[in-house]
């Protein structure tokens, strides 16, 4: 009976352990897989024209003849677009066509004084302008077909008027039969309505293709070009197709969202035809190919994330921890070396060792703002520095908050080093300090960089130490130890906080942390391989 | 031959055993020899004297009252049951106690005439003088070269030649430079345990002390690497004075000239091998030797 409650036991436990590890790995991919899967977009996705020609611009990067012909193939299908979409306007855009009408009426009051008119056909002229004007103002105001009609054939029966002939007023002309045009396929009680959708479809289109040829850049960078990536032209596109409005279906019930279609909202008019045009030819539009941008470890990003890559920020975050680690290594080693060789076992040391242990659960924020306080505003200055947040700053930060850890794992392999190599090495007349460094030292390194490891991945992926000490959002790249620095964990939670620009850029964020995660696994797999080496030598292979 | 107070009743076979085991150690002593040995002119070796002296752990009594003078270039065998303070004693002559904490001392400690445990000690050089070799060989983690070449190195020898030669002839004097000469980057820890030992005496001999202290040095070692090593310290023994902790009453009749018996932490006899083993002074030798206790 013992015997088999004591197998059950037995299987009962490799299962338990079992199960826990499963749940562990099972766990790591839940949380790894999709922000690999995520973060890869960044580097691996289907590009579009829009993306090389800002390679091109931003980075000197790619075939400047080719990407010529490229754009010149895409000018075509774009034409399209672009002239449905004006010629709709200038049925709707009636505040536009009367802003019109009066630049018409100055340009060719500016031209009546350069010419040499007598006194009355001067004011013939300019009375029958403003009279124009007037009739053409109120046309394009009114939603009533018949007194458009009305005002319009009036105003076109001065078409051939001999005075207004080779002045600007022909202008008049071209607005008035214009307008006739398009006023005859539009529902003018919908023309507010238009007016609303058209402006968003516009927008989406300039995201879509970026600003019009001809029209002036624009002064945001990332307003120059269109959509730069396939998966954003499809999501814009669908924005596109498809308007959400809110609708009360039934009634004493919350509004409901649903889909509308564009299409259909423009059913009878001008537009419908952009819909189903864009739809079919977006892949001519914008060209897309799949690439592998491996440049965004490297380059620079730009305001906003919004184009580039991560350069900076990981050669910030490299820096830091780097930094911090060459600071933390001796410190620890040392204070554990006395800890475990020198120290009596007094009142003092035991307090000394409590802190320690203390140190080790403060939250970061706390470290954060000690930096601040300590190394920015006085440590740094009381040896000449410049009291502002900086890369010194933040990774002596960094190393204050590690230490702890350091200490604690250096003491543990500094302890476990047997007596008898200690015993053999005074034996044979060296100082307490050569033994240290000729004999424990090399046969505690294992453990020693166990603690190094442990420190890497904290301070790497840290953000609150180096909110205030030394980490800035965008900013060149870091000439001196005095400068601050992007880095990979502040640039992640400022686009988190970015609110409407990190709603673009979903694959720069996920990019960026999974950045963070391969840097900390790089760094890693160095030092456990280091290790590796030292514990092979030690065992004698 | 069963002198003293106590006369316990035995039975006919233990006595024949016992009688049996006297004998044996009689014939052991008989080769040990007797007599004086003349000290040779050109020896360079120091004498160990302890007057009074006296080690505590805290309050526990480490040794008491301990007075004995060991002589140059000779075998010295420190025999006696567990715990009596032999290691306590053999430890002191180099200070290598000192790493234990709440520790005192009484009396005093000559090597060489000047007093271990005076202020003015100069801890290096003394370590520099007395070797030690432990009871479980304890190389360091390093090669052989690294191992032998390391007290060299603490004292000043920086050339490489100088070094090369100093191990290739502290591996020759521990009869082990024949089995590692072709490999010296291996490391130490791929050797035996026997090589390991005789590797941690080359390493104590690289240092010229005068003194090599002994700490069971064989204990942990299978028969025909303790012949080997026995061998050793019989070679030695012309050059260095040589102080043996042993449990192995054989042994120390083998190798040692003179013995001393301690017991819970006095010096009990301290005389000729050859007398200790044939006819001792003491009752309580007498017991420990013939293997009534300990």
């Amino acid at each position: 009976m013992r015997h088999l409650i004591r197998r059950i036991t037995d299987k009962a436990f490799t299962i338990l352990t079992g199960t826990s590890i499963v749940l562990l790995a099972s766990v790591l991919l839940i949380i790894l897989g999709p922000m690999v899967w995520r973060g890869s977009k960044a580097v691996i996705f289907k590009d579009t024209v829009e993306f090389r020609k800002m390679q091109l611009d931003l980075f000197n990067r790619g075939n400047p003849a080719y990407l010529k012909i490229e754009s010149a193939e895409t000018e075509s299908f774009r034409k399209t677009v672009y002239e449905i979409v004006d010629d709709f306007k200038h049925g709707i855009d009636t505040e536009g066509l009367i802003d019109q009408t009066k630049q018409v009426y100055r340009q060719l009051g500016k031209e009546l004084r350069y010419k040499e008119a007598t006194n009355e056909e001067y004011q013939r002229i300019r009375s029958l302008a403003r009279d124009l004007r007037e009739r053409l103002q109120t046309a394009f105001g009114s939603n009533d077909k018949k007194v458009i009609k009305e005002n319009l054939d009036y105003v076109l029966q001065y078409r051939h008027d001999k005075d207004l002939a080779d002045t600007a007023a022909v202008e008049f002309f071209t607005l008035a039969e214009d307008f006739q045009q398009s006023v005859e396929n539009i529902d003018l009680n919908k023309r507010q309505q238009y007016a609303g959708s058209l402006q968003q479809i516009e927008e989406i289109i300039f995201r879509l293709l970026g600003p019009k040829p001809g029209d002036p850049l624009p002064a945001l960078t990332m307003d120059r070009y269109g959509a730069t990536r396939w998966d954003l032209a499809q999501k814009l596109l669908d924005k596109l197709l498809w308007s959400q409005q809110w609708i009360q279906q039934e009634a004493d019930q919350p509004l409901v969202k649903i889909r509308v279609s564009r299409a259909g909202e423009f059913a009878g008019t001008k537009l419908e035809p952009l819909f189903g045009y864009v739809e079919n030819n977006l892949e001519k539009m914008l060209k897309p190919e799949f690439t592998v941008y491996w440049q965004y470890f490297i380059d620079d990003s730009t305001p906003g994330h919004y184009f580039g890559g991560v350069g900076p920020e990981i050669l910030g975050t490299l820096l830091l921890t780097l930094l911090a680690m060459l600071f933390v290594f001796p410190l620890g080693v040392i204070s554990a070396a006395y800890l475990v060789e020198c120290a009596s076992d007094n009142i003092a040391i035991r307090i000394i060792r409590m802190s320690i242990n203390t140190l080790a659960g403060v939250p970061s924020i706390v470290f954060g703002l000690f930096g601040l306080a300590f190394f920015v505003l006085f440590f740094i200055p009381l040896f000449g520095g410049p009291s502002k947040p900086c890369i010194l700053a933040a990774s002596l930060t960094l190393a204050v908050l590690t230490l702890p850890v350091m200490i604690r794992a250096s003491e543990e392999a500094i302890r476990s080093v047997p007596q008898s190599y200690k015993e053999a090495s005074l034996g044979l007349g060296a100082s307490g300090f050569r033994t240290f460094m000729r004999v424990t030292f090399p046969v505690a390194l294992p453990g020693i960089l166990t603690g190094v490891i442990l420190s890497l991945s904290r301070v790497a992926g840290e953000t609150a130490p180096i909110l205030f000490t030394g980490a800035v959002a965008l900013g060149p790249l870091p000439k001196s130890l005095f400068d601050p620095t992007m880095t990979l964990s502040y640039g992640s939670y400022d686009i988190a906080v970015g609110d409407r620009l990190a709603m673009m850029v979903p694959h720069n964020q996920y990019g960026m942390v999974v950045t963070l995660v391969l840097l900390i696994l790089c760094l890693n797999a160095i030092a456990i391989v280091l290790r590796a080496r030292v514990s092979r030598k030690l065992r004698g292979q | 031959m069963q002198k003293g107070k106590d006369k316990m009743p035995i039975s006919a076979l233990e006595n024949q055993v016992n009688i049996d085991h006297i004998n044996s150690v009689v014939s052991l002593g008989q080769k040990a020899g007797s007599g004086i040995k003349k000290k040779k002119p050109d020896c360079k070796c120091a004498v160990i004297k302890s007057e009074n002296f006296s080690f505590y752990y805290g309050t526990k009594v480490g040794v008491k009252d301990i007075t004995m003078e060991i002589y140059p270039c000779s075998v010295t065998a420190i025999i006696g049951p567990s715990g009596c303070g032999k290691s306590t004693f053999l430890r002191s002559v180099n200070r290598i106690n000192d790493l234990i904490p709440h520790t005192r001392i009484e009396g005093r400690l000559l090597v060489n005439g000047h007093n271990v445990y005076d202020k003015s000690t100069n801890l290096v050089n003394l370590r520099q003088q007395v070797g030690m070799v432990f009871q479980k060989p304890n190389p360091f983690p390093k090669s052989i070269f690294d191992n032998v070449a390391y007290g060299p190195g603490l004292h000043g020898v920086k050339k490489r030649s100088a070094l090369q030669q100093i191990v290739e002839e502290s591996l020759k004097a521990a009869a082990l430079w024949d089995e590692v000469k072709d490999d010296l980057k291996k490391s130490a820890l791929a050797l035996s345990g026997g090589q390991q030992q005789r590797l941690c005496i080359a390493r104590a001999l690289a240092t010229r002390p005068n003194i090599i202290l002994m700490d069971e040095p064989c204990s942990a070692l299978d028969p025909i690497a303790t012949g080997k090593i026995e061998d050793l310290v019989d070679k030695l023994q012309h050059d260095y004075t040589i102080v043996i902790v042993t449990h192995n009453m054989q042994q120390a009749a083998r190798v040692s000239e003179r013995t001393a018996f301690f017991c819970l932490g006095e010096l009990i006899e301290y005389d000729w091998t050859g007398k200790i083993f044939r006819n001792p002074g003491k009752k309580q030798t007498e017991d420990y030797v013939t293997g009534r206790f300990g």
